[in-house]
């Protein structure tokens, strides 16, 4: 453990290098972050992702090598294919989830040795669970005397670990675990095992708190128009004692009740905080992030705007009272969950200082708000929206739209917007979009009909922009940069559901084809739902690419940089290599096509005192390297390419760094594909190599 | 039975590349895509989408991101991947016919020929089909 003088040096040259803003005068005893460690899932309580570290930089990354290396597939039953974890880095041990029950390894920094594993078997109840495998990450504590690790399993129970030893604090909760479907405000149903609710994503712990939201199955196709409410809860983090719940759909009598008519509010469910939270520890405020109500795409059983859905919601460190909202989407029905940790930022615009929150989102727009007083920083302006026309559906006549910065990714698809690396292609494409309902962001999903239109075809929804991982800020430059989806296409479109389905109207769907049966919690081999009479099924549909081409045109994905202090795009790239399908295409022939980006959905940024860092989420097989994929780095103000080296896999949690020992290191976790999850460390060639 | 198999796979070894088959030279039948339509509906399709073109909880199964995971390998590989861990959520539900089925419905979404007969469920037959992404060169 480091004695107070080292805490005293590190504190100094932290608050130097990021300035106090992010440190609490005076606050109680607690741990006070190095800028060599990394230990909370988005680098700080901030969500910037960031590290002021350099021994890395544009002159060395090609010479990065891997320093060790650890598969996740004895962790759990069986290996994982789709592992997502962000570690963490404290005095010199890297604390990270692993393996298909979600264990916790704590390894050594330097070499990666095992230090100790901790799982849960769960049984029936994570078997239940509506996210399973490793998730995305953990959560650090101290008081500069003990250490605690904090994550939430399969099944839904947060955990307090020793961190020295792995073993549950036996004065946490119950024997070290906090059963997270009691307490709840609600009755979790059908029971608490196979009761839907649960949550992949890392807890945040502020001061002596330790928040946690909720999250649920994917909500295409729902069984039912009710469910579990994803409320958010802070516990003490010595005792597990709950000290606050906010209801994110309220409850009879509290603020935003009436947005939800007919009583929908009553049996509603999911609107959950699946994602990261966020933290301004010095005014003690929270940032909530929240998720879709019920039914991603049908909102007839829902009337009403529906807060808090889709909102980003402050409230109290202390009490969870809320100070101040903002509703991205109103009457949500396009999937547009606020995917990721809403970003805490300190701007200057025109002149004037402004702690501001940066909330980027998959439909394109960053929004970015005073973040003690909830207004805007440019102006959001309620814009006029088709009107749709489902059966029995509730529209929301506007919707708000950010008037700065620019969509920094495509919402909305256009005949513009498809592929045209030729006529022929284009006209495919055409062809293929004929079927389809489009228009800009916002646009409503529509009733599938047979001879079209299918459905909405839409960008910027449920896989589009930025998702999970989120974005970076550079605290320094005050400069956002955000991985987006450019091309990731969603149909929309609507089916009635038969009763033994579903008790809503409509669920997700394709005309002609049969109606998908939602599988239900708990179900496991043997077990069937009873099945929709059978149509007569040609098996037929529509591809959603263009002889395997993506539908869309390049580029496929991005990395934009987004000046806060102006509201500008800096710059732009094709993030990762133009995948195999496109380079060798017969027709493409002799033509000099750009970096195109790959269409993946879920890649995250470091960002460094001069570099952004991301690898790519696809396998490519070129000249320069066998099948695998690259995780590649930036010059951070200008984007321009300064260094490549090669993963076996590709890029499926986000990369993060830390230096023990006076070295570097950056860890990313990869998985996809034939290739189960591995965490891989790269460091500089020590002298000599 | 055992020893003819091992025969098989023997003489499939000493092979060679030209002689090996791949993807491309019609390795399921229409009638089994047919079955695995309606398991793929039942079984796959809430994560992977109706037109297999994924989404945030599963990755797409046509289209150039999945050709370029499988591309180099085969189609033992894909069938051992689908038997041990999918469903995500019951792995090991399907027995080995429905996973060939299945897998033989994948194969005709990405528009490989279908042919005579129906894909094996035994992994050490499809471990000798190769999956190339590109349609090899004719041999001459």
């Amino acid at each position: 453990m480091h004695g107070r003088k080292t805490g005293r040096w590190s504190r100094l040259i932290l608050m130097m290098l990021i300035g106090p803003a992010l440190l609490p005068p005076g606050a109680s005893a607690q741990y006070r972050a190095k800028d060599t460690e990394w230990p909370s899932y988005a680098a700080d309580l901030a969500g910037t992702r960031y590290r002021p570290l350099d021994q890395i930089n544009a002159s060395n990354f090609n010479e990065l090598e891997i320093a060790w290396r650890i598969k996740t597939d004895n962790f759990g039953n069986r290996p994982e294919y789709k592992l997502e974890g962000t570690p963490l880095m404290v005095n010199g041990v890297l604390y990270a989830t692993a393996g298909s029950r979600r264990a916790v390894i704590a390894l050594d920094a330097a070499t990666g040795e095992l230090l100790w594993v901790h799982g849960e078997r769960e049984g029936a109840r994570g078997g239940a669970a509506p996210r399973q495998l490793s998730g995305r990450g953990l959560a650090y504590w101290s008081d500069g005397k003990e250490e605690r690790i904090f994550y939430v399993t399969p099944g839904y129970r947060l955990m307090c670990l020793n961190a020295k030893t792995g073993m549950p604090f036996t004065s946490f909760g119950n024997s070290g675990a906090l059963d997270l479907k009691l307490d709840d405000d609600q009755t979790i149903f059908p029971d608490l095992t196979t009761g839907e609710i649960g949550i992949q994503s890392a807890p945040i712990v502020a001061k002596d708190t330790v928040i946690v939201g909720a999250a649920f199955r994917e909500g295409m196709t729902p069984k039912s128009m009710k469910n579990n409410k994803g409320y958010v809860r802070g516990f003490d983090v010595r005792t597990g004692k709950r000290l606050w719940i906010f209801h994110t759909i309220p409850k009879k009598g509290e603020f935003g009740y009436d947005t939800w008519l007919k009583d929908s509010a009553e049996y509603t469910g999911n609107t959950g905080v699946w994602t990261q939270i966020t933290v301004d520890v010095q005014f003690g405020l929270v940032y909530l992030p929240v998720e879709s109500p019920t039914s991603d795409y049908y909102g007839g059983h829902r009337p009403g705007n529906n807060l808090f859905g889709e909102s980003l919601v402050c409230v109290d460190l202390k009490t969870g009272q809320r100070k101040w909202h903002f509703q991205l989407v109103h009457h949500p029905l396009w999937d547009m969950d606020i995917s990721s940790a809403p970003i805490l930022a300190d701007i200057v615009v025109d002149g004037k200082p402004i702690k501001a929150v940066a909330q980027p989102s998959k439909q394109g727009f960053l929004y970015v708000f005073d973040r003690i007083t909830g207004r805007p920083v440019w102006p959001i302006e309620e814009q006029k929206v088709e009107v749709g026309s489902v059966p029995g559906e509730w529209y929301s006549p506007t919707q708000p739209i950010p008037a700065k910065p620019p969509a920094y990714s495509r919402n909305g698809v256009s005949i513009d917007d498809l592929i045209d690396f030729s006529p022929e292609l284009r006209e495919q494409a055409n062809v293929i979009v004929s079927k389809y309902h489009l228009g800009p962001v916002f646009t409503p999903p529509v009733a599938s009909k047979v001879d079209g239109p299918l459905g909405t075809l839409t960008l910027g929804t449920a896989s589009g922009g930025t998702n999970w991982p989120g974005g970076s800020y550079d605290p320094e430059t005050h400069i956002v940069y955000a991985y987006a989806c450019n091309a990731c296409v969603e149909p929309i479109g609507l089916v009635p559901a038969p009763k033994n389905v579903s008790d809503l109207n409509f669920i997700a769907g394709v005309a002609g084809q049969e109606v998908g049966i939602m599988r239900g919690p708990g179900e496991n081999a043997g077990a069937d739902s009873p099945m929709p009479p059978k149509k007569a099924s040609g098996g037929g549909f529509t591809r959603l690419n263009v002889d395997d081409l993506p539908l869309i045109k390049p580029p496929y994905g991005t990395i934009t940089a987004i000046n806060l202090d102006e509201g500008k795009i800096l710059w732009q790239i094709a993030h990762g290599e133009t995948p195999d399908v496109v380079r060798n295409y017969p027709g493409f022939k002799g033509m000099n096509i750009a970096r195109t980006g790959q269409q993946t959905y879920n890649i995250g940024t470091l960002v460094t005192k001069s570099l952004v860092i991301a690898g790519e989420g696809q396998v490519t097989t070129t000249a320069d390297h066998p099948r695998g994929a690259m995780l590649r780095a930036y010059d951070k103000a200008t984007g321009k390419e300064v260094g490549a080296v090669y993963m076996p896999a590709p890029q499926s949690g986000s990369p993060m760094t830390y230096m023990v020992n006076g070295k570097q290191y950056i860890v990313v976790a990869v998985s996809g594909g034939p290739y189960s999850g591995e965490y891989i460390a790269y460091t500089l060639p020590s002298a000599g190599e | 039975m055992a020893i003819a198999a091992g025969d098989r796979v023997l003489r499939a070894q000493e092979q060679t590349q030209a002689d090996s088959r791949s993807v491309w030279d019609g390795v399921y039948t229409e009638e089994q895509a047919k079955r695995g339509v309606a398991l793929y509906q039942k079984e796959c399709k809430t994560c992977h989408g109706d037109a297999l073109a994924g989404g945030e909880s599963a990755p797409p199964l046509t289209g150039g991101a999945f050709l370029a995971n499988w591309n180099g390998l085969t189609l033992g590989d894909l069938f051992e991947r689908i038997r041990k861990t999918m469903p995500q959520n019951a792995p090991g539900k399907l027995n080995r016919q429905q996973n060939a089925d299945i897998l033989a419905f994948v194969l005709s979404a990405n528009k490989f020929p279908a042919g005579k007969t129906e894909l094996s469920r035994q992994a050490e037959f499809l471990k000798e089909i190769r999956f190339e992404a590109v349609r090899p060169e004719p041999k001459k």
